[in-house]
């Protein structure tokens, strides 16, 4: 896998890299820890989030990998990229937390946005595809949430990452600890299965 | 296959609504703040715990020990195999103990002391008599390192040692 490249964050209020802060952090600076917490808190959290179908949950989980990962900064021998490393970190507290968890299935599930209606695609989905024409978009987004969570954890992880997140078949090699061929392998079982769930909402 | 790729299409787009399902607004704003905060009274209060600690340095170990609390089935498997494992021992250790004396009484030199029969089985024909002085010489390495006789007990080469006294000297 190629090197990654250094990630400079345009918003950020000092715009340093990503490897400068790592090493800024590393010798207990939490100022600029905090800044790496803003700049992946979102994809963080939204991956846990999808994973567990539960805002609190995705709360408490995502703030525990930020406090992991800063306390385990020392181990972080730079082989992957510090995005990776972190997200790897997160993806085993949520897996290790839905094991716990277990069949005890509760949403608590977060809005969607003003712009969920202007979105072209699920506009088309609904309105050309769907045969429920008059399904709601809260009430598909609840079937969804219940499609996802009868998948297993690593297929789920393998469809949120990929299909909700839009990382790449590497990355998620990378941050899942598996081949590429299993990521694909995943992600195709996974597809079939949601499918399946969802067949009245899918033509 | 391009049907099958075609209702993939449609999931992936159905699979889109995901991304509009966003937190309360302004959650970001104090996200940061708060791990922070918590990073902050984790060093105040001092170590880490022994499962960081452990987590940190062994973190398979924390997973093995993990698939404990998850599956109550697999300790209790875990637990009877430890068990046959350490019967099995037992019974091996006592078995083990039975068989080396059987060897250690072939070479026993109170039993066979008089009989020079095993002595010169197990050592070279050459050495057994010259060299054997309360060693018996032998490619055994176990049995001939036994001393032929106890340190107090009669021995055959009696003539080598001499005799101590505690009395003065002069009397």
């Amino acid at each position: 896998m190629s090197e990654p490249a250094p990630i400079v964050d345009a918003n950020s209020p000092t715009g340093m890299l990503e490897g400068d802060l790592v090493k800024r952090a590393r010798r207990g600076d939490l100022k600029a820890y905090d800044e790496l917490v803003q700049r992946y808190q979102q994809r963080i959290y939204a991956t846990i989030y999808h994973m567990t179908s539960n805002h609190e949950d995705a709360n408490d989980i995502a703030q525990d990998a930020f406090i992991k990962a800063y306390q385990a900064l020392k181990s972080f021998k730079g082989g992957s990229s510090f995005y990776t490393w972190l997200y790897r970190i997160a993806v085993n507290k949520t897996i290790n937390f839905l094991k716990q968890r277990k069949n005890k299935h509760h949403f608590s599930l977060n809005d969607l946005d003003f712009n969920t209606e202007n979105n072209p695609d699920l506009v088309a989905l609904i309105s050309d595809k769907t045969p429920l024409r008059d399904v709601g978009l809260t009430e598909l987004q609840k079937k969804l949430n219940e499609a996802l969570l009868k998948l297993s954890e690593p297929h789920r992880m393998v469809v949120v990452l990929h299909d909700v997140q839009g990382q790449s078949h590497d990355e998620i090699a990378e941050i899942m600890g598996c081949n590429i061929g299993t990521v694909r392998s995943r992600l195709f079982y996974a597809r079939q299965q949601l499918q399946g769930f969802l067949a009245e909402y899918i033509k | 296959m391009s049907e099958k790729e075609q209702n993939f299409e449609a999931l992936k787009q159905l699979l889109k609504l995901k991304q509009h399902e966003v937190p309360p607004p302004g959650y970001f704003n104090n996200f940061s703040d708060q791990v922070i905060s918590r990073i902050r009274a984790g060093e105040v209060s001092g170590a880490q715990t022994f499962t960081e600690q452990l987590e940190a340095t062994a973190p398979w170990l924390v997973n093995f020990l993990r698939i404990f609390e998850t599956r109550p089935g697999v300790i209790g498997a875990f637990a009877t195999s430890l068990c046959i494992l350490l019967v099995l021992s037992v019974v091996f250790a006592e078995r083990s103990d039975e068989s080396s004396k059987a060897v250690f009484s072939l070479t026993d030199p109170t039993t066979s002391a008089t009989d020079g029969s095993v002595a010169a089985v197990s050592a070279p024909p050459l050495l057994a008599a010259s060299e054997s002085y309360g060693i018996a010489v032998s490619t055994n390495p176990v049995a001939s390192l036994q001393p032929t006789t106890t340190l107090f007990g009669q021995s055959a080469n009696a003539g080598l040692f001499q005799s101590a006294s505690f009395a003065p000297a002069g009397q």
